[in-house]
């Protein structure tokens, strides 16, 4: 019978890729989101630039320290 | 203290962790598989603090050639385009060395984790205990040359 559960029992090959892609989601849409409200923030107060890059950085760190587990958790942790 | 001077001190802390991970993690890398254990831990460290240290060094290059100016295509292309690059190799990195038999994977993504967690507290820490001024630059003059409205000419 062909329903949504065969098919999804048929998928094979690496699922590393599939966490790839669920590490890859949040991180780009928090980055999107961390840079995009520092250039609204800095197009309205130019002068806080220095401030508000630094504010970024800790952002972006944040979000990216979420992907770097996410992506080696797969192919670290099986055998 | 400036922008530059933050991430120089976030750089030179993530110096810091680095060597005290991976020593840690070598320590405990030995105890669980001996040469093995030691270079897997090496490994994860590496992997982590190169690549948290990344960010903080492509604002540096961003600001240096963007001339200081944040709203500009040579910042975010620097910056974004830095952590894009930094996404694709820590990607074919993780996969060739998942493939690796002498990795103990266990002893590396502990380490990894240790550091990576390690950055962001570095990260708080520097930030949080910095002294920089609200207003870091002049403001600019926004009559540009011409008497302000209401000024007397």
């Amino acid at each position: 019978m062909d329903n949504a559960t065969t098919i999804f029992a048929e998928i094979s090959g690496n699922i590393g890729t599939v966490g790839y892609g669920l590490a890859a989601i949040g991180p780009a849409i928090g980055v999107g989101i961390v840079v995009g409200k520092t250039i609204e923030s800095v197009a309205r107060q130019p002068e806080l630039q220095g401030r508000l890059t630094v504010l970024m950085y800790i952002g972006i760190a944040f979000t990216e320290a979420l992907a770097f587990i996410g992506i080696a958790t797969y192919f670290f942790m099986t055998a | 203290m400036t922008t530059n001077q933050i991430m120089q001190r976030i750089l030179l802390w993530g110096g810091i962790l680095a060597a005290a991970v991976a020593v840690v993690g070598g320590i405990v890398g030995w105890l669980l598989a001996a040469g093995a254990g030691v270079a897997s831990a090496l490994v994860g460290t590496a992997l982590a603090i190169v690549f948290c240290m990344l960010t903080a060094a492509s604002i540096l290059l961003a600001f240096k050639v963007s001339k200081g100016a944040m709203i500009s295509g040579a910042f975010f292309g620097i910056v974004l385009g830095g952590w894009l690059l930094k996404f694709v190799l820590f990607i074919v990195l993780v996969f060739v060395l998942g493939d690796q038999d002498w990795l103990h994977r266990g002893v590396a993504f502990g380490a990894l984790v240790a550091a990576v967690i390690g950055s962001l507290v570095i990260d708080c820490v520097v930030i949080m205990t910095s002294r920089q001024p609200t207003i870091d630059s002049d403001a600019d003059d926004e009559t540009q040359g011409r008497p302000a409205s209401g000024a007397r000419a």
